[in-house]
C-alpha cells in the first residue's frame, strides 16, 4: 500500500469515531500538557538559579591554594623529574611559588593566573577622625578590570601610592570617640582623597609600633557580592613591603610562595577540567562552577521527577490509547476479514491500526504541545509578578519556565512513540486474524 | 472437448477444533477438478461444508490435510504474503450479507481493494467508476450502502470483486439475502461474468442457479456426492420432515 493511501485511510478511519478519538485524544493532550509544562517547571527554576550564580560569581574564575600536605582534602602531589618545578617542598607541599605560578599559566585554556594575598598586617584606615578595618587585598596586577569586579566611581588602575575600595568597606567608616547616643558621622567621600594606612606591630615586649602609609584611592568598587566588597585593594610590591616591614624580614615569594592564585579559563565549559587538571598538579583548586554542577544536578533530579509525573499521565493515556484500538478492532473485525479477503497483507493491517494508534498520539502530542506551551507562558507570566513583588533584596527572578524548542519536538515523538507501542499489540492482533474467522464474527 | 483444469483438490480435509476434546470435520476428503472458465455451482444442505470449500479454495483459510492445487500453485505452500497476493490477483470474493463498507460510497467501496495494489487514486476512481457502469449502478456511485436496495449492494460487492480482474469470481449464497427478482438479476450479471472468460463458482441453495451452471457439484457431510445420492439424501429428508423433495 503506497505511503499516501496509508495516510489517507489512517484519517479517514480516525474521523470515522470522531466521539471515541476525541476523548482518547484528550488523554495523551493531557498528558503531553504536564510533560511540557512540568519539565519547563524544572527548567526555568534551574536556568533561574543558575543565572542568579551567574550574577555572583565569575564561572570561569579558579581559586587555587596552595596544598600545605598532611592536611585535610585535596591531593597532595610530589614533584619529580626534569618537568618538575621548585613548588614542593620536601615534606610534600605545594606551594604557589613564581614557578608554580607559571606553570598553571602555561595550562592549555588559562587566560590569566595572577597572585592574590591576604596582606597580613593588622591594619587601620583612617580618614580625618574615622576608622575603618577593610580586609587588605593585595594583588599582583596594575589594573582590577582583569577581575571583571564592577566600578561605582574612579579607575580600576592600581599604581603605586594607590589603593581601590570595595562598595561595603567604603561605608563602614566609624568615629571610635563616637558618644553613645551622638549621631553617626556621614561617610566620607573617598574617591580621589588621600587616606592613611596605619600599620601595627607589636615588639617582643608589648609595644604597639605603628607605620602610616598614605595612599589615595582612585576607584571605589559597585557591590559584586563577592570578598571584594569588603576589600581595600592594593599593590602586591607594596603589600610586600609591608609584611616584610611587620615581620622584620625579608620575604622571598620563591620559598613562601602566596597564599591565593586567581586563574581564569578563557572557556567556561573548560573550567571544571581545568580545575581537576590544577588538583592533580597538587595545589587545590575550587570553582564556584563545581558548586554550580552541584544545583544542575539536583534539578535533573527534579526535572525526572517532574518528567515522570508527567509521563504517569501519558501512561495513563497510553491504556486508553490500547482500549480504544482494542475496541476497535472487536468493532471492525468482519472489515480486517474484508480487507484480507481484498487482499490486504498481514503488513498493510498492521499498518493501518498502527498508524491509527500513532495518529491519536500524534494529535494529542499536537495538542498537548500547544498547551503546555500555552501554559507555561502564562505560568513564567505569573510567577514572575507575584515573586518580583514578594522578592525582599536581591536579584528578581528572571524567568519561571523555559521551554527549549527540543521539548516540544521531543514531547511530540514522545506521544506519537507512546501511541504506537499501545497500538502495538492491538495491531498485531488485527494483522493475524485468520480472513474466514474475522468474517465471521459477530 | 477436453477442458483445462484450473483447481484441483485432493484429499481435502477441514476440521475445526471445538473446545478441547471435540472437533468438527467439516470437509472430510474432497477430491474435485473444476475447469478454466466453468460456472460451477456448489449445493449442498446447511453444515455439508459448501462453503468452508469455497474459503479454501480462496485462500481465506488453510486446510487440515489435502491440497488445493490453483493454476499450478499449492495454496496449502504459500506463506501469508503470498496468501494476500493469491487473493488479491487471482481471486473475487462475493458474500451473501455483502459486506461492504457502511461509511463509504459505492464507488469507494468498489476502489477500496485498489489501495492494496498501489493503484493511484485518480485510476482508482476512473477503475472504480468503469466497473460500476457495468454493473449498471454509474448512477449510485456516491451513495453509501444505507441508501442502496440489497440488489444493488450486491452488484456493487460483484464490482468491487472485479476490481483487480480475477480469474477466478467465488460467489457464496449471493442470492441469500435478496428477494426473487434481484436475485435473479445477480444470476445473470454473474453469467455475464462467466461468458466474459471469468472462472464462477458459487455455493448456493438457490436451483434457480442450476440454469446458468456448467458444471453441478453436490456435497453431503463434506464429501462430493453424485446428484443421485444427492437428491436420495434429500428426499430422506424431506420425508422425514413430512413432505415430497422438489
Amino acid at each position: 500500500m503506497r505511503f499516501g493511501d496509508l495516510l489517507n485511510l489512517v484519517l479517514y478511519n480516525l474521523g470515522r469515531r470522531k466521539g471515541r478519538v476525541a476523548l482518547t485524544t484528550l488523554g495523551v493532550i493531557i498528558g503531553t500538557a504536564a510533560v511540557i509544562l512540568l519539565v519547563s517547571l524544572g527548567l526555568g527554576l534551574q536556568r533561574n538559579a543558575t543565572s542568579q550564580l551567574w550574577g555572583i560569581s565569575d564561572l570561569r574564575r579558579i581559586e587555587v591554594y596552595p596544598n600545605y600536605g598532611g592536611g585535610e582534602g585535596g591531593p597532595v602531589a610530589v614533584a619529580i623529574g626534569p618537568g618538575a618545578i621548585g613548588s614542593s617542598s620536601p615534606s610534600g607541599q605545594k606551594l604557589l611559588t613564581p614557578a608554580a605560578i607559571e606553570e598553571i599559566r602555561a595550562l592549555e585554556g588559562v587566560e590569566y593566573a595572577i597572585p592574590r594575598n591576604w596582606v597580613g598586617v593588622s591594619a587601620v584606615l583612617k580618614v580625618g577622625r574615622l576608622e575603618n578595618y577593610p580586609s587588605l587585598l593585595a594583588v599582583d596586577t596594575d589594573d582590577l578590570a582583569i577581575f571583571d569586579y564592577p566600578l561605582e566611581a574612579g579607575t580600576t588602575r592600581l599604581e603605586r601610592g594607590t589603593a581601590i575600595i570595595g562598595s561595603w568597606a567604603a561605608r563602614q567608616f566609624y568615629d571610635p570617640r563616637q558618644r553613645p547616643g551622638q549621631e553617626p558621622p556621614p561617610q566620607p567621600d573617598l574617591l580621589n582623597q588621600q587616606v592613611r594606612l596605619v600599620l601595627q606591630k607589636w615588639t617582643q615586649d608589648g609595644q604597639m609600633v605603628t607605620k602610616t602609609v598614605n595612599l589615595r584611592i582612585v576607584g571605589i568598587l559597585a557591590e559584586s557580592r563577592s570578598e571584594a566588597d569588603g576589600a581595600l585593594f592594593v599593590r602586591m610590591d607594596e603589600a610586600t613591603a609591608w609584611e616584610e616591614w611587620a615581620r622584620g624580614q625579608r620575604i622571598n615569594r620563591n620559598r613562601e610562595g602566596y597564599n591565593m592564585l586567581i586563574v581564569r579559563a578563557r572557556d567556561p565549559d573548560r573550567v571544571l577540567e581545568l580545575a581537576d587538571q590544577i588538583n592533580a598538579m597538587g595545589y587545590m583548586a575550587s570553582t564556584p562552577q563545581s558548586f554550580v554542577q552541584g544545583i544542575n544536578n539536583f534539578y535533573l533530579v527534579l526535572q525526572l521527577i517532574f518528567g515522570g509525573v508527567g509521563a504517569i499521565a501519558l501512561l495513563v493515556a497510553a491504556i486508553g490509547i490500547a482500549n480504544t484500538m482494542t475496541m476497535a478492532i472487536l468493532e471492525r473485525t468482519r472489515e480486517i476479514g474484508l480487507m484480507k479477503a481484498l487482499g490486504a497483507t498481514n503488513r498493510d493491517v498492521l499498518s493501518i491500526f498502527l498508524g491509527e494508534a500513532a495518529g491519536i498520539g500524534f494529535l494529542g502530542g499536537l495538542g498537548g504541545v500547544l498547551i503546555g506551551w500555552l501554559g507555561s507562558a502564562m505560568l513564567n507570566v505569573v510567577a514572575i509578578t507575584y515573586l518580583a513583588s514578594q522578592s525582599q533584596g536581591g536579584p528578581p527572578p528572571t524567568t519561571a519556565t523555559f521551554t527549549p524548542l527540543w521539548l516540544p519536538l521531543f514531547a511530540l515523538a514522545f506521544a506519537t512513540l507512546i501511541g504506537l507501542i499501545s497500538g502495538l499489540y492491538p495491531a498485531l492482533r488485527a494483522a493475524t486474524l485468520v480472513p474466514v474467522n474475522a468474517l465471521k464474527y459477530e | 472437448m477436453s477442458e483445462s483444469i484450473l483447481i484441483a483438490i485432493r484429499g481435502l480435509r477441514k476440521v475445526y477444533p471445538m473446545g478441547k476434546q471435540q472437533a468438527v470435520q467439516a470437509l472430510a476428503g474432497v477430491d474435485l477438478d473444476i475447469p478454466a472458465g466453468s460456472f460451477t455451482v456448489i449445493m449442498g444442505p446447511s453444515g455439508s461444508g459448501k462453503s468452508t470449500l469455497l474459503h479454501l479454495v480462496g485462500g481465506l483459510d488453510r486446510p487440515t490435510a489435502g491440497s488445493i492445487q490453483v493454476n499450478g500453485q499449492r495454496l496449502e505452500t504459500l506463506d501469508e504474503n503470498q496468501l494476500a497476493e493469491y487473493r488479491r490477483k487471482m481471486v473475487g470474493f462475493i458474500f451473501q450479507a455483502f459486506n461492504l463498507v457502511s461509511s463509504m460510497t459505492a464507488l469507494e467501496n468498489v476502489a477500496f481493494p485498489l489501495r492494496f495494489s498501489g493503484v493511484p487514486p485518480a485510476r482508482r476512481r476512473q477503475m472504480a467508476l468503469h466497473l460500476l457502469r457495468q454493473v449498471g449502478l454509474e448512477n449510485r456511485a456516491h451513495h453509501r450502502p444505507t441508501e442502496l436496495s440489497g440488489g444493488q449492494q450486491q452488484r456493487v460487492a460483484i464490482a468491487r470483486a472485479l476490481a483487480h480482474s480475477p480469474r477466478i469470481i467465488l460467489a457464496d449464497e449471493p442470492t441469500g439475502n435478496l428477494d426473487t427478482a434481484s436475485g435473479y438479476s445477480i444470476m445473470q450479471l454473474l453469467s455475464e461474468l462467466h461468458r466474459a472468460g471469468h472462472t464462477i463458482i458459487v455455493v448456493t441453495h438457490d436451483t434457480r442457479m442450476h440454469r446458468f451452471a456448467t458444471h453441478l457439484v453436490y456435497l453431503l457431510d463434506g464429501r462430493v456426492v453424485t446428484r443421485e445420492d444427492y437428491e436420495a439424501a434429500a428426499n430422506f429428508a424431506a420425508l422425514a420432515q413430512g413432505g415430497p423433495a422438489t
